[in-house]
């Protein structure tokens, strides 16, 4: 990007009022249509910081906040780097209007992707500090020292950045031919002040004191309330609309109805819930929405009648017609987000100003939304400003321009500004949810009792090529390559000579998407429980069987191992009927590495299955804020329980059955475990994030505990104390 | 019609009568921290006290409790930003992650500690059950509650 831009950037946010700020640029924009993917390097990026005429330091926060505190993270780096506190930066969450594009925040990729510019962009910033106050003590280089906020001499002579930094603007751009100066934040042999530690997450005290800092918290004069209705599934059509009486209800101004969106909009939300009551819609769905429907798309083993299946992930040398010792199918149901916040969006056309729609959202992709909103509206995307909120909740659910649209069609109707906020009803009825999957696992082993033959075939709904998350014109293309989503976790981390992968992604009459781990809890989950069930076969540890059959190829992998063990044996499992302790590990995105162990009580009377306790260990690279980092564990550790005991999406006949909390079950205070968590840090390796990593280990650790706790082998999800009981 | 919330007096305007005590909280009076999340009483997100008893708001029609005090979350700290105990050991904690449950959270935690100045975990569980979080912060919820059940009783 040429440098005229990044200061047009830069005057639009009244950034520029004095000061140095250092630049880190971007690459190329991501395409219309997908996700924005556009991650920063260090010379190209999308964030930038800057020491003020006060001396104070300003940053930019380029991720999205939906709990996983990633910019306190960065923070972290940044005072790192200029010797200041994390707390003492004052983040600012950027408006489209005001940067250029920056990725979408997903995948656990914030730390991994962004912690090495912005410790270039924060060193380069330090260092022509440095210069400047050489300058002015009129000293060599090499004789001002580090100090606290600023620099010091020999001699003490010392110089705070206030007194290096005036109301001038100067703007010193990352040169990658430069040799990069020294980061602090990635020296092993550094005592850290900030790396390392754990700081509390930037803006906690708004959260615990009701601070506005969600969509729907935005005071906007003379804003509307409205509501569109969704459909079961995305591309169903409306057949037929009965709206009588609506006119009667009181506070109702309109209908909006063009095409298959229907909304209506209110002067107060009740209402709105009125008004939607009169709202009648039937619907042309294009294909049956039913359980017995998604089942017989993911029938794997249907499939494999069928022949090869349509991925094939991995062939080495298979055999088909072999002994096998495990030879499994496991299967896994629809699951929602259910995040604690419904998703509420504010949009307000401007008759006046650059700017002809204003969108304020909590969104993971506030650039995918702008490019949405400007290709639905017809404003070009500079017209079009997002004013991205914090979120109640993403887990990858939060990307796409849904809300978003309710609100902007219905403000442009209007031309006033309109507030929807969607009901639990809208949650579960139109998010993009979790794939049903299923998975056949087939394992042989030798004389010795080493994996010889490892043949693992799934079936899935798609999950980033799902359809309505890119335009019909694209699927067919895109489709002809693997689904990111789907792939993930495929591959095992164990070693056997004869070893074939293969999986076939289809589409399901319910609406799909990115839902947290993707693929990797599933998958993960058939591997695990497969690879304990052999150790079973072959009357041998499950743990000590894992690493042998890892063959020394997964240090990182096996060292989670060795510690989770170690954890679990802290605490003694009660002896008798219906206790069992069992283990799992995995890897996530090829980066990140855990395992985990649970202690489960089948009881008999409450006829319930309880987790008492789980430990995790977790190689997180290196760890810039071990507390955040275990918080993430603690949260990927409750969604295991979810995973495996509680949640599932009802589909009835033709519609969405789950509706809210009473019909779709998501774990509760008493669900929840004792803890025992550890976070392995590695400070030479960078680090690998850790917002969905543990969800992948902690379902087949309970399973393989029930395994032991009852003999009975968990193959279904959620699994249920009447599937125990029965056997 | 007038609401009294956190010890001031508010007026509700006649379009309102007909909302929910949440939705005049949130929309017509801007104290926004009580949170909309499932609206049928599920999950506590919208938790006030009404005459020191925990309520969801999402369920009380507004026109109910004209004569109540109304406590919200953003009536526990003191005027000078001095941070309820509870508030404090949410922050030492390190209690929210997307923080969307915590301010149901801690006014259900008020409560719970109002009248069981010890609770024991399964205190802790049953007076929490109804208060869910998705992101899972229920371990530090519970060390939460049990570093300010003390300090509460002091600042008394």
């Amino acid at each position: 990007m040429a440098k005229f831009s990044r200061r047009k950037f830069l005057f639009a946010t009244g950034w520029i009022a004095g000061g140095v700020t250092a630049l880190y640029l971007l690459r190329n924009r991501a395409t219309a249509v997908a996700p924005t993917i556009i991650f920063p390097d260090a010379a190209s990026g999308a964030a930038w910081l800057q020491i003020r005429p006060d001396g104070n330091c300003r940053m930019l926060f380029p991720r999205m906040d939906m709990g996983q505190n990633a910019n306190t993270g960065l923070a972290q780096i940044a005072a790192e780097e200029l010797n200041i506190q994390a707390h003492d930066i004052e983040g600012v969450v950027p408006s489209t209007n005001q940067v250029p594009p920056f990725a979408v925040t997903a995948g656990s990729m914030s730390l991994t992707a962004f912690s090495r510019p912005v410790a270039i962009a924060a060193a380069t910033l330090r260092e022509h500090l440095r210069a400047r106050a050489a300058t002015k003590l009129n000293v060599p280089l090499s004789a001002v020292f580090d100090a606290r906020g600023g620099f010091t001499t020999a001699d003490q002579r010392t110089l705070g950045y206030a007194d290096l930094v005036d109301q001038t603007d100067v703007m010193v751009d990352i040169d990658a031919d430069q040799p990069l100066p020294k980061l602090y934040s990635f020296d092993s042999t550094r005592v850290k002040q900030q790396v390392g530690h754990n700081v509390s997450p930037l803006g906690i005290r708004g959260l615990v004191t009701g601070a506005p800092v969600y969509s729907a918290d935005v005071p906007i004069t003379d804003v509307l309330y409205g509501r569109v209705v969704q459909p079961p599934v995305r591309n169903a059509r409306i057949a037929g609309l009965d709206t009588s009486g609506i006119d009667a209800v009181q506070g109702f101004i309109r209908l909006v109805h063009d095409g298959d969106f229907v909304g209506v909009v209110c002067k107060t939300p009740s209402a709105v819930d009125a008004a939607m009551a009169k709202v009648r819609v039937t619907w042309d769905l294009q294909q049956p929405i039913n359980q017995n429907a998604i089942d017989q798309l993911v029938d794997v083993d249907a499939a494999l009648a069928e022949g090869e299946l349509k991925h094939v992930l991995q062939d080495n040398a298979h055999r088909k017609d072999v002994e096998w010792q495990v030879d499994l199918r496991f299967d896994v149901q629809v699951q929602s987000h259910a995040a604690q916040e419904p998703r509420a969006a504010i949009a307000r056309f401007n008759s006046q100003g650059p700017h002809r729609l204003e969108i304020w959202t909590g969104t993971q992709d506030p650039f995918g939304i702008n490019r949405f909103a400007s290709m639905d509206t017809g404003l070009s995307e500079d017209e079009v400003v997002v004013h991205p909120q914090r979120m109640g909740g993403g887990f990858g659910g939060r990307e796409h321009y849904e809300v978003e649209r309710d609100a902007v069609r219905l403000a442009r109707a209007m031309n006033q500004p309109v507030k929807v906020q969607w009901t639990r009803a809208d949650e579960f009825t139109a998010g993009r949810n979790r794939p049903a999957s299923t998975h056949r696992l087939r394992i042989a082993a030798d004389a010795d009792g080493n994996l010889s033959d490892w043949w693992y075939a799934y079936v899935t709904g798609y999950v980033t090529f799902a359809r309505e998350r890119l335009p019909n014109w694209l699927l067919p293309v895109v489709r002809l390559g693997d689904d990111m989503g789907v792939v993930k976790g495929a591959l095992a981390p164990y070693a056997a000579s004869h070893q074939r992968v293969e999986c076939k992604d289809v589409d399901l009459p319910v609406d799909l998407g990115v839902w947290r781990s993707l693929n990797g809890a599933p998958a993960i989950f058939a591997i695990e429980s497969a690879m304990d069930e052999l150790a079973v076969q072959l009357d041998v540890e499950p743990v000590a069987f894992k690493i042998a059959q890892m063959q020394g190829d997964q240090p990182r992998l096996q060292g989670c191992l060795e510690k989770v063990q170690v954890l679990s044996a802290k605490r003694t499992l009660p002896q008798g009927a219906g206790y069992g302790r069992g283990f799992a590990a995995g890897i996530y995105d090829g980066r990140c590495f855990v395992a985990v162990s649970a202690d489960v009580y089948i009881d008999p009377q409450s006829q319930q299955i309880k987790v008492l306790h789980m430990c995790c260990a977790q190689d997180v690279g290196l760890a810039v804020n071990p507390d955040q980092l275990r918080a993430q564990i603690e949260s990927n550790l409750a969604w295991s329980i979810g995973m495996a005991l509680l949640e599932k999406l009802e589909v009835g006949n033709d519609d969405i059955q789950s509706s809210n909390f009473d019909n779709y079950s998501i774990p509760r205070m008493a669900d929840m475990p004792s803890l025992d968590i550890e976070v392995i840090d590695q400070p030479n390796i960078p680090s690998t994030g850790a917002g969905e990593v543990a969800l992948v280990a902690g379902p087949p650790a309970i399973a393989n505990a029930i395994r032991k706790a009852s003999g009975f082998r968990p193959l279904r999800l959620p699994i249920t104390y009447a599937d125990v009981a029965a056997g | 019609m007038k609401l009294k919330v956190n010890g001031a007096e508010y007026e509700v305007a006649a379009d309102w009568y007909n909302e929910s005590l949440l939705m005049v909280l949130r929309e017509h009076l801007g104290l926004t921290g009580s949170r909309f999340s499932c609206g049928i009483g599920q999950c506590g997100a919208c938790v006030v006290h009404l005459d020191g008893a925990p309520v969801n708001s999402c369920l009380i029609p507004v026109q109910d409790v004209a004569d109540k005090d109304v406590l919200t979350i953003e009536g526990l700290a003191s005027a000078d930003g001095t941070l309820h105990p509870l508030q404090q050991s949410w922050i030492d904690e390190n209690v929210p992650q997307c923080g969307f449950c915590q301010s149901g959270q801690i006014m259900q935690a008020l409560a719970l500690l109002n009248n069981t100045p010890d609770p024991s975990d399964a205190d802790i569980d049953q007076a929490m059950s109804e208060n869910l979080c998705r992101c899972g912060t229920y371990d530090r919820i519970r060390k939460a509650i049990k570093t300010a059940a003390p300090k509460l009783w002091e600042a008394v």
